[in-house]
């Protein structure tokens, strides 16, 4: 069963109501009698699969024999298109099934176990690093590209190592800096996907800006 | 196309390990990881992590083969683990180290793997009814996770879709090129789902 969510295209024209027109972000309901929660749940529920799909072996580019995951870009983007709660709290049902045992993280890992390893802290990371990335990025509408940039490599990159070099320190029993050393191994590779996430979000919202909320209701 | 994602870690079976509550083996799961951390140095706790672990796996009724293959799995993480403390470390010091990140991992996958996915949501789903006063509301969260789950090979079939129609045009589908297609549909995708929802009912 490739797809087994409805597709039915409702309009509410059964209830006799208009659909109204025009999208009026700010308001409980912005068309077609979908509210804004129904609205947010969905889309968290969609990026956090979409996460898991940038994580699986397929979508995984190979450069230079190293596979680059591109989860922490899908993080970046869950932060930068659904604004700091929505984006974190995707990664958080993310890791909820990850904990429940489904195979949802880089390369198919998953189940607890993925928390009791070194790099745990990074993975836990991304709850913050969606919220940092969502909350600067969606600061104000229309998107700046400055501040876009300063989101992301904030949010994504140092939020998350931030959180992933003491677990691994702990775990791997090295001191604060010798973990940092061996983070900053990551960083190239991650500020690269801080450029593509920016660039995916400003064409993003320039294409299909319905999705960013959060920073459309901060100026309208 | 879409490799085989979302088999679960679980194994079925009707052993004691399986049969026990999910909270009980979360608290047992918890309170020695709490011990490891608190008495890194008590060796005794190690091999209690390990005894646990060994004599689960074997009473879960996996195959003595699957055990010995998770211990195979952590090779790279063992070797991961080693290097770095033998330089500053002394070996017995560096293989409790080992043996209690190890011991930990092994008890934290046997739980994976005695528990199905449906009975750790649904532990969630009960453990979040206190956080009800403070707004978050089980239901929706159960709602979402499930959406989650169903979603993934929508994606998947969105994300072959894409690739599909690359080929067609002689086009070399980088991860980069695909994924901004990717996000649309989603979105989109996302935008039916909370129609189809409301068409439900869900308000």
């Amino acid at each position: 069963m490739p797809s087994t969510a409805p597709q039915t295209p409702t309009t509410p024209a059964a209830s006799g109501a208009p659909a109204p027109q025009a999208l009026r972000p700010g308001t409980a309901r912005d068309d077609g009698g979908v509210s804004r929660s129904v609205r947010g749940i969905a889309r968290m529920a969609v990026f956090a699969a979409l996460v898991a799909v940038l994580g699986q072996p397929f979508a995984v580019p190979v450069i230079a024999g190293v596979p680059i995951t591109l989860q922490t870009l899908g993080v970046m983007l869950a932060g930068a298109v659904l604004g700091p709660w929505r984006g974190a709290g995707a990664m958080v049902l993310l890791h909820l099934l990850v904990a429940a045992g489904l195979p949802l993280l880089s390369q198919g890992s998953g189940g607890l176990a993925v928390y009791a390893g070194p790099t745990a802290g990074y993975a836990l990371g991304w709850i913050p690093g969606a919220l940092v990335v969502g909350a600067i990025v969606q600061a104000g509408w229309p998107l700046r590209l400055w501040r876009t940039a300063a989101g992301t490599v904030l949010g994504g990159v140092a939020v998350i190592h931030a959180c992933g070099i003491p677990v691994m320190a702990w775990q791997l029993g090295l001191s604060l800096p010798q973990a940092a050393v061996s983070s900053a191994a990551f960083v190239p590779g991650d500020l690269a996907k801080a450029v593509a996430a920016v660039l995916l979000t400003h064409t993003l919202a320039r294409a299909y800006p319905t999705p960013f909320e959060h920073a459309r209701r901060r100026r309208g | 196309m879409a490799s085989t994602p979302l088999i679960p870690l679980h194994r079925p079976g009707d052993s004691p390990v399986h049969r026990m509550p999910v909270p009980a083996k979360f608290a047992v799961l918890l309170a020695l990881a709490l011990a490891l951390s608190l008495r890194r140095e008590d060796p005794w706790i190690v091999a209690a992590a390990w005894a646990l672990a060994v004599v689960g796996h074997l009473a879960s009724g996996a195959p003595t083969v699957a055990l010995l293959r998770r211990l195979w799995g952590l090779r790279w993480l063992v070797l991961l683990l080693t290097v770095p403390q033998l330089i500053f470390l002394t070996g017995a010091e560096t293989a409790l180290n080992v043996a209690r990140v190890t011991g930990l991992i092994l008890l934290a996958g046997l739980l994976t793997l005695t528990t199905s996915t449906e009975a750790v949501l649904d532990a969630v789903e009960r453990a979040l009814h206190p956080l009800r006063r403070l707004g978050v509301d089980p239901e929706r969260v159960s709602l979402a996770l499930s959406l989650t789950i169903r979603s993934v090979p929508t994606i998947l079939g969105f994300h072959a879709e894409i690739r599909q129609a690359q080929r067609a045009r002689g086009a070399r589908g980088g991860p980069w090129t695909t994924i901004m297609p990717l996000l649309v549909m989603t979105l989109r995708h996302a935008e039916r789902t909370a129609e189809a929802l409301t068409a439900r009912g869900v308000r």
